[in-house]
This record gives C-alpha cells, sequence and structure tokens, in this order.
C-alpha cells in the first residue's frame, strides 16, 4: 500500500469493489479472451447479485470488456456502447459453490468464435482476483503480465514454457500449477515482470500436449 | 524514510526541520523509486481530479436507486440566501461534501480518500479552502500529501476500510485527515495538527457502517457532511490551542479495537442498523426482486 491507495484511485462511482473492482473483472476477462467479445453472458453472485443495478456492477463489467478502466466516465453509458458495436450481453444469475462474495462469472465468445470462462471476484479498493479460468482454479491479480498455459498433465510442459520465457527475457514473478486429475486437464498460471512476446506465445500454441494459450498483456 | 505512526512523522519532521508533509512525500519518493517531481505532480493530478470531480456535480441527476440526488443543490440554494447558520466556509464545505457525495453515487468520476464511500470530506475541506482563502494550488497540494500520509498510518494500524472497521473507519478517517490538512493550510504547529487528528477522530469512534440497501447512499452521503463540519470543528479547536487529552497514536489504536469489537452486521455488510430499520428492509426488498429481473 502507499499514499495513492490512500489518497486514489480515480474512479467512477460508487464503489471501489462493487463499480472498479468490476470494471477491472470485465477489463482483465476481455483481455484475457484476446479479441472483441461478440457475446457475453454474465453470472452474478452474492453481493454483487444483490445490490448490482444500485452499484452499477452490470454497466461496470460490460465497460471493462469493452476496455474501459474504472477511471472512464463512460462506463455509465457502455450498456448503449456495446449494442452499438453489435454485441450480445445477457445477465443472470450464478452458481457458485463456496464463491467469494463480490462474484462474477462471464461466459464470453469472441469475434472469431473463440471462448473463455472466467470467475472472477472482487476483494475490496478495486483490487481482484481471477479465480477460475475454463472450469480450473487460478489466482492472480492482473497486475502482472500473466501467462496461462492448458495443457495436458505430462512431464516436460513447465519446462517448455519456463525455457521460452527464459529465452525472451522475461522473469517470473509467481507461477502456481493447478490440475484437475493426474494425467488429465492442467493449467499453470504465470505472473511476470515484463511483457510475453508475441512470438513466444504463437510458439506455446504449437506445442503437442498444450491444448490453449491465454495471455493477458498490460500494455 | 520510515514511519509507523503520527508521531514517528512528527518527529522526523522537527529533526530534519522541514514540513510534515516532505517526510511524507519522501517516504514515498523512496517506496517507488521515483523523483519529487513524479510523485508532487501525481498528487496535483489527484487534486485537480477533486476539482473536475466537484465542478462536473449535476444536480439533476439520480443514482440508480433513486435514493441520492439532488442535495447539493439544496444546500447551494440555501447557502444563497444569506440565512445560512454557520458561516460561508462551513457552509461551502458541507455543500462540497454533499455533491461529492452524490456525485459517487450517481456513477460519476471521484477520487477514493481514502474511499469511495467517504470521497467527499476531504475534497470539500480543502476545495473550498482553495476557493474562500485563495490559497495557492502548491500548498493545497502539500496539504493533500500530509492527509495521504495520516490515512496510510490509519490504514497501517487500524483500517480505512467499512467492512473491517465500520464507518469510523471511512469517515473518521476522512475526517481526521482533513482536520490535519487544514490546520497545515492555517500554519498551525505540527503539535496542532496531531491534535486536530486526534480530536476529529474521537469524534467518530464507534460509528458503525449500516448502508440501506447495501449501497453507498443512505447514510453515507449526509455523513460525508458530518465528517468534513467535525473535519473544520478540530482544526479549529486544535488551531486555538485546545489539546486532545488521548494523543494521536492512541485515538487510531483505539480506533482499531472498536472496529474489532464491531458486531459484522455493523461493517458494512447491510444486516444492521439503519439498514434493517422497517424503512431500510422495505426498500431492500423492493430493490432485490429489481436486481433479479
Amino acid at each position: 500500500m502507499n499514499i495513492y491507495d490512500i489518497i486514489g484511485p480515480v474512479m467512477v462511482g460508487p464503489s471501489s469493489s462493487h463499480t472498479a473492482g468490476a470494471v477491472k473483472i470485465g477489463y482483465v476477462s476481455g483481455k484475457l479472451l484476446g479479441e472483441p467479445v461478440r457475446e457475453a453472458r454474465i453470472l452474478l453472485y452474492g453481493s454483487f447479485l444483490a445490490t448490482g443495478v444500485g452499484h452499477g456492477t452490470r454497466k461496470a463489467i460490460i465497460a471493462g470488456l469493452l476496455g474501459m478502466k474504472p477511471d472512464d466516465i463512460r462506463i455509465p453509458e457502455s450498456f448503449v456502447l456495446a449494442e452499438e458495436r453489435g454485441i450480445r450481453f445477457s445477465f443472470g444469475e450464478a452458481e457458485l459453490k463456496e464463491g467469494h462474495p463480490n462474484s462474477a462469472e462471464l461466459l464470453l465468445t469472441g469475434e472469431t468464435g473463440k471462448t473463455l470462462e472466467i470467475v472472477g471476484e472482487s476483494l475490496g479498493g478495486g483490487r481482484i482476483n481471477i479465480a477460475r479460468i475454463d472450469g480450473i482454479a487460478t489466482n492472480f491479480s492482473g497486475d502482472y503480465p500473466t501467462l496461462i498455459v492448458h495443457n495436458l498433465d505430462q512431464p516436460g510442459h513447465v519446462t517448455e514454457v519456463t525455457s521460452m520465457l527464459g529465452h525472451k527475457s522475461v522473469n517470473i514473478a509467481t507461477m502456481q500449477l493447478y490440475r484437475r486429475s493426474r494425467g488429465g486437464d492442467a493449467v499453470m498460471v504465470i505472473e511476470c515482470d515484463q511483457e510475453v512476446p508475441e512470438d513466444g506465445i504463437r510458439f506455446l500454441t504449437h506445442l503437442e500436449g498444450i491444448q490453449k494459450v491465454t495471455y493477458l498483456s498490460l500494455l | 524514510m520510515i514511519y509507523h505512526s503520527i508521531e514517528e512523522i512528527r518527529n522526523q519532521a522537527e529533526e530534519k526541520q522541514v514540513p510534515m508533509w516532505r517526510i511524507i512525500m519522501e517516504k514515498d519518493r523512496e517506496e517507488r523509486q521515483v523523483s519529487q517531481e513524479e510523485t508532487f505532480e501525481t498528487m496535483r493530478a489527484m487534486y485537480l481530479a477533486m476539482k473536475q470531480a466537484d465542478q462536473a456535480y449535476n444536480g439533476a441527476l439520480f443514482s440508480p436507486s433513486g435514493l441520492a440526488g439532488g442535495d447539493g443543490e439544496k444546500l447551494h440554494a440555501y447557502n444563497q440566501t444569506g440565512n445560512s447558520l454557520m458561516g460561508v466556509y462551513p457552509s461551502l464545505v458541507m455543500e462540497k461534501a454533499v455533491k461529492m457525495g452524490e456525485s459517487n453515487a450517481c456513477m460519476k468520476r471521484i477520487v477514493a480518500a481514502p474511499t469511495a464511500g467517504s470521497c467527499g470530506v476531504i475534497p470539500a475541506v480543502l476545495l473550498a479552502y482553495e476557493e474562500l482563502f485563495g490559497e495557492n494550488e502548491e500548498r493545497m497540494v502539500e496539504a493533500l500529501f500530509l492527509s495521504a500520509g495520516i490515512g496510510e498510518v490509519i490504514a497501517e494500524n487500524a483500517s480505512i476500510a467499512g467492512a473491517a472497521g465500520g464507518c469510523q473507519a471511512e469517515i473518521g478517517s476522512a475526517s481526521a485527515m482533513a482536520g490535519a490538512a487544514l490546520v497545515y493550510l492555517q500554519g498551525g504547529s505540527n503539535e496542532a495538527i496531531t491534535h486536530a487528528v486526534a480530536m476529529a477522530l474521537k469524534n467518530m469512534l464507534g460509528l458503525a457502517c449500516d448502508p440501506v440497501c447495501g449501497l453507498v447512499e443512505v447514510p453515507c452521503i449526509k455523513r460525508n457532511a458530518a465528517g468534513a463540519v467535525n473535519a473544520v470543528t478540530a482544526a479549529q479547536m486544535a488551531l486555538a490551542g485546545i489539546r486532545s487529552a488521548i494523543p494521536a497514536d492512541e485515538v487510531v489504536d483505539t480506533m482499531r479495537r472498536i472496529g474489532n469489537e464491531m458486531p459484522v452486521d455493523l461493517k458494512e455488510t447491510g444486516e444492521g442498523g439503519l439498514a434493517v430499520t422497517e424503512t431500510g428492509k422495505r426498500l431492500r426488498t423492493h430493490f432485490e426482486a429489481e436486481n433479479k429481473n
């Protein structure tokens, strides 16, 4: 925490958790999709569901998906802006097990048909946690360039990914590994100190056993 | 430059013979590895964002719930009648605090200071001061550094989140931060600054966070007005030479203890206090139905 967490951030109201955090969940999800959103189904949970209208939570998530940041004064008009871009969106209730009280589940389809399922949690003060991607638990803030690799749980994939990062002079800040079952679907979440170059990401997508590569760029 | 208490900020300032805000700025410079100019300009940007937010107030707007809007305009009109109960300065402080709280509820851009729910207190006290006393902008930014440092210590030793410490942690902290800034602007001593912090915070101890329907509207907006005028009260007492029997850092500790002892119902859950009054519950039932549609 520094003095600009005390005086700041500059944000569109009314709530750092229910508005600013919701914008950030939308923003990070849109970035993770990696292409313009064509369709979004947004499921709200807990306090996000109970108080969302009064806090502008729905508008905030859509604004984030459109690439707006929490201080963008167009946030209240996000529904109109999304409709103008031909984006279809709808809302519902999320059924999460032991979800954080301020959670949203986003089911996204991009322009090329790429899909992504994300559960984001708003932790307070505008900070968020991405708790699930495509059904597998994760745990990252969206404050770093983040590489998410879905792969089969086989020996060698971690080395392939970390060697690529080393080769591209990207330093790893944090790294987490998750798997659904032994030998089944696995995911690694790597927060980096530098941006990962595009050719590095493309290289990974061509490797056998790597099913999907998602990248959150802060650029 | 490291500090963990208000007393430490004061002692370091007196050892180095610089104003307290400088110690706070230097700590930020070291922590974030930025130049003096960079951090000063960042703080100036925060001040200017507050000013923009104040100017962008629209008295015709209502919040999505319909519970908030238009009250700042009413205070403005009343202040123009010449019948105000208070002097020009506290009247304008109150007006600006309500306006900012309403702007926040109406999804306008504000500066969290220290939170969105308490965003009206510090700008109200500072902007009204600049407007009426003709202070230059550099000094206003310096005062804002001082507020930030006080808030930093409160966040470290107690809390600035309603969910953790109740409303005393939000409006109370904002009020203490604003009181310190006012004493600085008026040329008060470092000692007077710390006593304004102590008195402002003492007056807000025990305040519950009990928002109706869980929204940052009732009672939050009007509490911004109370917190802002309370900052003026504390600053005026400190400048007059009145001293708090309990030092500022001990008051901050007290706020933490009270916050810990406070039932969860009174900490931003919307499950207690004003939120569960007959009217509060009726509003909640109404909005919950609306939310699910």
